[in-house]
């Protein structure tokens, strides 16, 4: 069935994607995606390994999922060839992609997001959703295999995208370059922000208060905080100290406690009050429905 | 709702192994959220009294009576979804709804309209999906233009905006005037943006996106793009019976009434 047939024509979101599979439909020498057959919300792509990086050489085929708000939500990106940086079979994390869907602007393209991923690629991982931090010898191995790599809806992928100097890609627009580097920032950022979270919480704390749900990344930071490592080091700091001087430990504790005023300790009473009468209703609510 | 929230937030920090998808439970939470607030409410709603928002602060006097106040001022009001777009969507429609009482003045918006998607690529923005917003705004404008009966053209107005492909690409193509507007006239906005951010960077996490809020400077912005002003009449919690009126741009005979309560924005009608 052809695909003009089988969608509503006249939905802004259709005429979209059609455009898209036009402006793309010739392979260039970095990427390549199309619609796969009969899905317009389904496209399968190949991008070619960044040169002078450990992906030099490598083919990565996968999946671009677009949801039905498309453009208005980002587009999923979920890789099928084994690479080193990122899994297989699962959602990428990338801020162009959708788990971060607060900073997707409608006027990007599924060709900004594979633009996107190339240039992701060569940065750090670090524990990201869906990320992976192989050596740059296993990628690099990895990159060797994909050419071989077969994909069981489009075949050898290496053969999807065009070599040589005769083909060249749209050049960057403005916009976009600007948003290639708003993304490697954004990886920069997450990055420094694993290793101080800790010292950033209590501040985020306060700024959850009006906070949208629509921000994601900072909620994730909120529900974390439970179990975060400050509280655990702490811990452990109290029960080491405790065999040794515990006199000493517990007048510096007071002394740091007094300066601390009254406010403070009316503030937990009122929480404690607070969340007693809280249990009460719960347990009423239960036992006695 | 407030029950279930805790609960979810509770489940989720019992788990909270570091191999627990937390991002997915959260976007889960928050698309549930999401499609409550678009079950319940339209995009653009229908004329109701200004007496009406009374039903939303039953035991709120601040707000009664600053109630009061604003219908001694304005007969009706139309709500529009609070789904972060509000600002956008309310001025999009309202504008084009007084337009339609106006042919000279329409024609003379539309010609602005078609000249608009040049300052836009050459801004740097991608020429096809400028080219995709551009082309169905100026398709829906170009509907509305052609429609001689002014009751039907409203009508038609106001499907358009209650389609949710069409109203987005609506907002979409107004944010992309005004990120324009911001970013043409840099020299003058960059005083209003705190931190250090520069006016490219501010339309790109503010303005661009769907969803962002819309502050001051985007009404300022907006307004300019499309030439026209705005009054808008804050109602908070604050002291005094009154609610404050602001124009923007300050002194212009404004041709559109917003209703401003924190967070949101909807339209007003004498």
């Amino acid at each position: 069935m052809s695909l003009e047939s089988k969608y509503n024509l006249k939905s802004p979101g259709v005429k979209r994607l059609m455009r898209e599979a036009l402006e793309l439909k010739n392979p260039t020498e970095e990427y390549y995606a199309s619609p796969i057959e009969d899905n317009l919300f389904e496209w399968h792509f190949t991008v070619r390994g960044p040169p002078d990086t450990e992906f030099e050489g490598g083919f990565y085929h996968g999946r671009i999922l677009l949801p039905p708000q498309y453009p208005m939500q980002p587009p999923n990106i979920i890789l099928l060839t084994p690479n080193g940086r990122f899994e297989v079979n699962k959602k990428i994390c990338l801020s162009i992609s959708g788990y971060h869907p607060e900073t997707w602007q409608p006027s990007w393209s599924i060709r900004t997001a594979l633009l996107a991923l190339i240039a992701f690629m060569p940065t750090k991982g670090v524990g990201t959703i869906g990320s992976l931090d192989y050596t740059p010898e296993e990628r690099k191995t990895l990159a060797q295999k994909s050419q071989n790599w077969e994909c069981t809806t489009c075949g050898k992928i290496a053969d999807k995208l065009i070599t040589g100097d005769t083909a060249s890609s749209p050049a960057l627009t403005q916009e976009e370059s600007s948003m290639l580097q708003s993304i490697a920032l954004k990886a920069e950022e997450d990055a420094n922000r694993k290793e101080t979270e800790n010292i950033e919480s209590a501040e985020e704390n306060k700024e959850k208060e009006d906070d949208k749900p629509t921000r994601c990344g900072r909620m994730a930071k909120v529900f974390h905080e439970p179990d975060s490592e400050e509280t655990s080091v702490r811990r452990r700091d109290i029960a080491e100290s405790g065999s040794n001087e515990p006199q000493v430990e517990v007048n510096d504790m007071i002394n740091q406690i007094q300066p601390s005023k009254d406010k403070d300790i009316l503030w937990s009473l009122a929480i404690y009050i607070i969340l007693f009468l809280i249990a009460i209703l719960l347990i009423r609510r239960i036992f006695f429905m | 709702m407030g029950d279930e929230g805790e609960t979810m937030t509770n489940n989720v920090s019992e788990n909270s192994e570091p191999t627990a998808n937390q991002d997915e439970l959260i976007l889960a939470q928050q698309r549930q959220i999401e499609k409550e607030i678009s079950d319940n409410i339209p995009l653009v709603g229908e004329l109701d009294s200004v007496i009406s928002l009374n039903k939303e602060y039953s035991t709120d006097d601040i707000y009664l009576e600053k109630i009061k106040d604003l219908a001694s001022k304005y007969s009706y009001v139309r709500r529009t979804r609070p789904d972060g777009n509000c600002f956008f969507r309310a001025f999009s429609y309202a504008i084009l709804e007084k337009l339609l009482c106006d042919k000279d003045s329409f024609i003379k918006f539309y010609k602005i309209a078609e000249n608009s998607k040049n300052v836009l690529v050459e801004l740097g923005f991608q020429q096809f999906t400028v080219e995709d917003f551009y082309d169905t705004y100026m398709e829906v404008l170009k509907r509305l233009k052609d429609i001689e009966n002014i009751g039907e053209a409203k009508k038609e107005l106001h499907n358009v905006f209650n389609d949710q492909g069409y109203s987005d690409y609506m907002v979409v193509y107004l944010r992309l005037l005004t990120s324009a507007q911001l970013q043409k006239e840099h020299d003058f906005y960059s005083c209003f943006i705190e931190g250090d951010r520069t006016v490219a960077d501010f339309c790109h996490q503010e303005v661009e996106p769907m969803y962002k809020e819309s502050d001051h400077i985007h009404i300022m912005a907006a307004c300019s793009a499309l030439n026209t002003g705005v009054r808008v009449l804050y109602m908070d919690r604050g002291t005094g019976n009154n609610v404050t009126k602001h124009d923007l741009p300050e002194g212009c005979s404004p041709t559109v009434h917003l209703l401003y309560r924190p967070g949101h924005y909807d339209i007003l009608y004498p």
